[in-house]
């Protein structure tokens, strides 16, 4: 790109970087000489974008392979999350210097050109390995396929929760008598609910949290209300993707529930959501990937799906999943380890639940180890109840699509704009969305056949 | 600056010695200077020439991140970026930015130099205070401000008995990167400052004593004049290095575009439509409006600066 004049600090940081990409390089040859000596008679490469708490597992999950298949030498790369990875990958498998196997967020697959940058999965050799459509829901295995072909292989979903204090709802006659959140069916009762906690909790403290300001978290609790009260975005049937079926007034519905939250004063705007909670906040809706947080830091707390207060549960859901980034020669033995790899994690996920993600791979739900982890046993049922974004190329995780309408939704619910206005925008925006070409292939969502 | 007129004084003379001695010259010039020069323009061709002429081609194509399959599009790019309102929302965020920061940071520079200059305790101590946060790297700089600033736990609203929510509320999350910036940057004006202030003769300030002008007259009609030339400098230099707002405000706002878009600078955007949104060819258009409105604030400056000194003499 065009780059303004340099100045010095920018030189600087450019030679520093050019040293560290030399460097990088040098190691990845030496790995990749070692990986290759080790005496292997395939070598599988995986791209993945875990760290932390998800990336020891990951690895623990890759070691447990390697044991069991001493003949696949398994190469694995952990690369930054987010638009870094994105680049590397689409990049890779445009130059041919593609991985045997990467993983994707399931959302950004429709608009990462699959069929030019990623090849589909073999189903018969998936099913060799123990891995059929028969063992997913249906719903999540067919948002990974199109035009008839499957993309991506689903390793779990990782969903938004409603997080609750026991300690402080016993208080407050909020628990149940299996010890669990009272259920909840309106927004009336909702706000009740909010109210009497409030009345029992810590001073100084806010009632829930909301991550009022952040606009990937107001998305994606906009997706999972919109979706309960029954809101469609774009029409399905042939040609699907021509029509914005966005109501703004269920739309509306849902951004003044947010809003109320903050009127009413249950919400400190700004507060960080996951420390206040730890120190005794009642509520806090987080993805569940806080569960480790929140069970190390010892709490006494339960986990459910988002409240139904629209009627119909629904939580937002978003995917973790095997994709195979696009090689000019795909196939033979590497390919088919590949699947095996992709097979054996997804049927030994257990570990990866530990995370707080859902695993895909149903059978695993139904075990017994699965079935004592708490509070996963909790919110298990979220599966059935996805809410998810509309499968199209400007869609999925941190896409074109959260970084248009989140700003809107948080304008919102911190009072910059009224509730009605911002849904007329969100529905222009989604219009413009829908006429624009999906810069990988030049398609519209229209064009793009991206329809199971 | 000073290099125009340098060059005007210079010139005559290297033409008579380039004349006497051209062949004899350049061979050994080349031969020696040639090399010292050479891994400099190797890499100055490769990350700056190169990724110029580059983006300038990819702007005219719908290139997208992967690399492949680009067309040539014509000035499509640079007519959707004109009619683009998000584009023209962040070169407002850059400039207003930009318009809070320079004088903020000319002011500042100037009174700190005169303090730092004046002071006849621990001269070194105030000195190394001033400048120190200048060396920081920007992501250091950036989230020390992020914890003083949050809101609950900061230090910041602490001290001062506020609740002011400075990351997460539109209308401060500028005001809190403009702080963080004018903390982190101040010490490079300053130390222009100090330097410059140590040059003014100090005969000028004997004989206007004898003349009766007390501190604030030889302020006003000494220092100020005399630092005209570096204000000037420092003026050009802020104004260039804030249009190109970028790491530390998406390093303040964990790398998002700050409460409702507030912070999204122009840079970030362009990034996003590169990266996020895979538009590398309308992505390099924007760069390029981009290197214009930045060429044009350094020639107007230039030119502003040219006709005052001509006017001057």
């Amino acid at each position: 790109m065009g780059i303004p004049p340099l100045n010095r600090r920018q030189v600087l940081a450019g030679l520093g970087g050019a040293a560290v990409a030399g460097s990088l390089g040098f190691a990845t040859l030496g790995t990749g000489a070692d990986a290759l000596a080790s005496g292997a008679d395939v070598r599988v490469r995986y791209w993945n974008l875990f760290s932390g708490g998800d990336g020891a597992n990951m690895i623990a999950m890759l070691d447990a392979f390697r044991a069991e298949h001493p003949g696949i030498a398994v190469k694995d790369s952990t690369l930054q999350w987010g638009n870094p990875f994105y680049t590397k990958l689409a990049m890779a498998a445009a130059g041919d210097r593609a991985p045997e196997l990467g993983v994707m967020h399931l959302g950004r697959v429709a608009g990462f050109s699959p069929g030019r940058l990623l090849d589909p999965w073999d189903e018969a050799l998936l099913a060799k390995y123990g891995v059929r459509k028969a063992d997913y829901n249906p719903v999540l295995w067919n948002r990974g396929v199109i035009d008839g072909k499957l993309y991506a292989l689903p390793l779990d979903i990782h969903v938004q929760l409603c997080f609750y204090r026991k300690d402080v709802l016993k208080k407050a006659d909020l628990l149940g008598d299996d010890g669990r959140m009272i259920q909840v069916t309106s927004t009336d009762q909702w706000f009740d609910v909010l109210k009497k906690a409030r009345k029992v909790q810590k001073k100084g403290l806010q009632t829930i949290g909301l991550w009022t300001n952040d606009q990937n978290f107001q998305w994606w609790f906009f997706v999972a209300f919109y979706t309960q009260l029954g809101g469609q975005w774009f029409n399905d049937d042939t040609p699907a993707n021509t029509e914005v079926l966005f109501d703004a007034d269920k739309a509306t519905q849902v951004l003044e529930f947010f809003r109320q939250h903050v009127t009413d004063g249950y919400v400190i705007p700004g507060a960080p959501t996951g420390e206040q909670f730890i120190n005794g906040a009642p509520f806090t809706w987080e993805g569940n990937w806080s569960v480790p947080v929140f069970s190390g830091a010892k709490l006494d707390y339960g986990a459910t799906p988002l409240p139904p207060v629209f009627g119909k549960p629904a939580t937002h859901a978003e995917s973790h999943s095997f994709v195979l980034p696009h090689q000019a020669n795909r196939g033979g033995a590497t390919n088919e380890a590949a699947h095996q790899l992709a097979a054996y994690i997804v049927q030994h996920a257990q570990q990866w639940a530990a995370g707080g993600h859902i695993p895909a791979y149903t059978p695993t739900l139904s075990t017994a180890a699965y079935k004592k982890l708490t509070p996963q046993n909790e919110y298990a049922s979220a599966m059935d109840h996805q809410a998810t974004e509309p499968k199209v190329w400007f869609a999925g995780s941190t896409g074109v699509l959260a970084q248009d309408l989140g700003p809107m939704v948080v304008s919102s619910t911190m009072g910059s704009a009224k509730p009605a206005s911002v849904a007329q925008r969100m529905k222009k925006e989604l219009a413009k969305l829908l006429a624009s070409k999906n810069p990988m292939d030049g398609t519209t969502a229209a064009q793009g056949g991206a329809v199971a | 600056m000073t290099t125009t007129s340098a060059e005007t004084v210079i010139a005559p003379v290297r033409a008579k010695a380039a004349a006497s001695g051209a062949t004899v010259r350049r061979k050994q010039g080349f031969q020696h200077g040639g090399w010292f020069i050479a891994p400099f323009l190797l890499l100055f061709g490769m990350f700056v020439i190169w990724p110029l002429v580059r983006g300038i081609y990819l702007s005219f194509t719908d290139a997208n991140i992967s690399g492949d399959g680009a067309s040539f599009i014509g000035l499509d790019n640079y007519r959707e970026a004109l009619g683009d309102q998000a584009m023209w929302d962040a070169l407002g965020h850059s400039a207003y930015f930009t318009l809070l920061v320079v004088p903020c940071i000319t002011v500042l520079a100037f009174l700190l130099a005169m303090l730092a200059h004046h002071i006849e305790r621990a001269k070194w101590l105030w000195r190394l205070c001033f400048f120190a946060p200048f060396l920081l790297p920007s992501t250091v700089a950036a989230n020390m401000w992020q914890w003083l600033l949050t809101q609950g736990i900061g230090l910041f609203n602490e001290t001062f008995g506020l609740t002011t929510p400075w990351l997460t509320d539109k209308s401060y999350a500028m005001t809190a990167i403009v702080i963080e910036t004018l903390w982190w940057t101040v010490g490079f004006s300053f130390i222009l400052y100090l330097a410059a202030l140590q040059g003014i003769p100090a005969h000028l300030y004997e004989a206007a004593k004898l003349d009766g002008a007390n501190a604030w007259q030889r302020m006003v009609h000494i220092t100020l004049p005399m630092l005209r030339h570096i204000t000037g400098l420092v003026f050009a230099l802020q104004a260039l290095a804030s249009l190109q707002l970028f790491d530390q405000a998406v390093a303040m706002m964990d790398f998002g575009p700050g409460p409702e878009l507030s912070t999204r600078a122009f840079v970030q955007y362009t990034l996003e439509q590169g990266f996020t949104s895979y538009r590398v060819g309308y992505a390099s258009a924007m760069s390029i409006i981009f290197f214009v409105i930045i060429a044009a604030v350094a020639l107007g400056r230039m030119v502003l600066l040219r006709n005052r000194e001509e006017g001057g003499r």
